[in-house]
């Protein structure tokens, strides 16, 4: 990992940190209600805002704001939610157990499928089974992904009703165990079918146009010459060369699949960070606003960092050709 | 690059279709006077009416027609994708052309600025920017421009290394020719392809974040957005209003958001395979 690297990562940081620092302080009016939201004006005392003015340091110039505000984010303080009247910190921890689950496995099951469905694509170019699996996924490249939620919602709103199409798990069923675990896979589905749909089309034809490339190199007319099975030439050769794309695009991925779990939270009344977002602009509620877009923005950059760092070592040729284009 | 772009786009089944939804489109939002017969903002009494001679799409909840709605929505997706993509593509060929042509110290400033945005998931920070500054249109072109010109510099600074290495370029040096001379009539027109590339992938994502950010909520209530429709829509997707409502607002996005993947698709099909711009970075970041 180079130094370089590590300093785009921590400019980034730093356009993330001071752009949540500035914007509720550059607004127009009372910045008061911009960093408390608008719910704390209903129990605004002059003690209360005495008080508050003194804690975010508002009477202080913007340099010892700032240094207070970083203090604060250091101890884990995001501030306070009068809407929900509890730390906006406690508030996002609740709700991004939920977020992580249909994150972690929309990005796994959107993977895999591309990954499977660009090797058979590729392989078969310009078959029929190749074109019409090219013309679905481009048509479904053109809906946006809140679209396919609606969709998906009003299929089984309307037409198929077995499938919860609100929340999490059941409220007050007293499930436990493996009922449980059954009720909370079952309101998975839907916002995962969704998120997963909206996630596949740029993955395949990705997969699909680095497998047409790997097949016409030399290596893979050696192992079909040496009498391999097919399988082991479309996965094991091509396949497993042809992977390198998908993996280095995953930063890039979560960025995609975080935004598109914010609208597929909010059609599903899915209870995670994303339907947080959503009720926090609905409500005015600043801190958790506020609060929420750091944490997701943060997670984001950490895991291109991540995906960053690990590539290199599955590949080592990408740290040599970086090394070139540099120049 | 000796390819006439046009034919190819033309051969191309997704180009054509692309085209032929695209003009449909840009034909709709222009003659909105005949198709649309009502003002879309104006209220009326009978609210959440079936489609009727009258209403050709019934009403929505406050009584707005919503066939004109439809109508005269096309017309703010469409100036909004022409905005994005016309401002995103200049600034990503100023700092990538200028990175590339002017090198040394500069080109490093620029291409680290590029590398740390890309890190930033660009639609969040839109959305959080957006909510407390409620931006009107023009307002929502810049923000979404100034945040989201970086893949389109990587790609233009790229390219224009390259058109330096090129032996016309080093014969028209050898010539004599200026700086200017040669960035004017050789660099520049060579540029064009990829600048379109780009151009089509910014509109892209320009319809769909007005459009996300609309759905959002996060929206001037006075414009007519199909994003806004949707977010109105899907309070009573329960009802049978989704029919002529929900259905047909979603359609008509879809299909403007499927004409410029289709052209941009069919476009880079015939361009310089190791360039494509739309199949590395998704629109929806």
């Amino acid at each position: 990992m180079k130094t370089a690297k590590i300093g785009n990562y921590a400019i980034a940081f730093l356009i993330i940190l001071s752009l949540n620092f500035l914007l509720p302080r550059m607004m127009p009016g009372d910045p008061l209600t911009a960093i408390c939201g608008e719910e704390a004006l209903v129990e605004m005392t002059p003690e209360l805002r005495t008080e508050l003015m003194h804690r975010f340091a508002l009477d202080e110039p913007l340099w010892k704001q700032f240094f207070v505000y970083l203090a604060g984010i250091v101890h884990g303080d995001f501030g306070y939610s009068y809407y929900y009247n509890a730390p906006v910190l406690e508030v996002i921890l609740e709700a991004l157990p939920w977020t992580l689950l249909l994150l972690g496995s929309s990005l796994i099951l959107s993977t895999l499928l591309s990954i499977i469905m660009g090797i058979e694509s590729g392989w078969r170019r310009g078959r029929n089974s190749d074109k019409s699996l090219l013309t679905a996924t481009m048509v479904m490249n053109g809906f946006p992904n809140f679209f396919i939620g609606i969709i998906l919602l009003l299929l089984f709103g309307v037409y198929l009703g077995f499938l919860p199409l609100q929340g999490a798990k059941t409220p007050y069923s007293g499930l436990s165990g493996l009922n449980l675990l059954l009720d909370i896979a079952r309101h998975l589905v839907l916002p995962l079918t969704a998120l997963t749909l909206s996630q596949i089309p740029s993955s395949y034809l990705l997969m699909r146009n680095t497998m047409i490339t790997t097949l016409k190199e030399p290596f893979v007319l050696t192992a079909k010459a040496k009498g391999l099975s097919e399988a082991s030439v479309r996965y094991k050769h091509a396949g497993r060369n042809a992977i390198l794309p998908i993996v280095t695009t995953t930063g890039v991925r979560v960025g995609i699949i975080v935004t598109g779990a914010l609208f597929i939270e909010m059609i599903f009344s899915y209870p995670g960070v994303g339907l947080l977002i959503y009720n926090s602009l609905f409500m005015r509620d600043y801190p958790i606003l506020q609060g929420a877009f750091f944490i997701v923005t943060v997670f984001v950059i950490v895991a291109n960092f991540i995906v960053d760092s690990l590539y290199t070592k599955i590949d080592p040729r990408i740290e040599i050709e970086e090394v070139e284009h540099a120049h | 690059m000796h390819i006439n772009y046009w034919k190819e786009l033309k051969k191309n089944t997704f180009g054509k279709i692309g085209l032929a939804m695209l003009i449909l489109v840009v034909i709709i939002a222009g003659s909105f006077p005949l198709l649309a017969r009502y003002d879309p903002g104006e209220p009326s009494h009978s609210a959440l009416k079936p489609p009727s001679s009258e209403h050709w799409l019934g009403t929505n909840d406050v009584g707005q027609d919503i066939w004109s709605r439809l109508v005269y929505g096309a017309r703010n997706s469409l100036l909004v994708a022409l905005g994005v993509g016309l401002f995103t593509t200049l600034l990503g060929t100023v700092a990538g052309a200028s990175a590339a042509l002017v090198g040394g110290l500069y080109e490093r400033i620029m291409m680290r600025m590029v590398d740390a945005l890309i890190a930033i998931p660009a639609f969040i920070v839109i959305i959080l920017v957006a909510a407390y500054v409620l931006p009107n249109v023009w307002a929502l072109i810049f923000l979404i421009s100034i945040l989201t010109w970086q893949g389109g510099a990587r790609i233009v600074r790229a390219q224009t290394l390259s058109l330096k290495e090129r032996m016309h370029v080093y014969a028209a040096r050898a010539f004599g020719a200026k700086k200017l001379y040669i960035t004017t009539r050789h660099i520049i027109p060579e540029l064009g392809p990829i600048l379109f590339a780009v151009f089509i992938h910014s509109a892209t994502r320009g319809v769909f974040m007005e459009a996300g950010l609309a759905f959002l909520g996060i929206a001037d209530i006075s414009t007519v957005s199909w994003g806004l429709m949707m977010h109105y829509a899907l309070k009573y997707y329960y009802l049978e209003v989704w029919k002529w409502w929900l259905l047909p607002t979603g359609l008509a996005l879809s299909v403007t958001i499927m004409a410029f993947v289709f052209i941009g698709h069919a476009f880079e099909t015939a361009m310089d395979p190791r360039l494509r711009v739309m199949e590395r970075k998704d629109w929806q970041c």
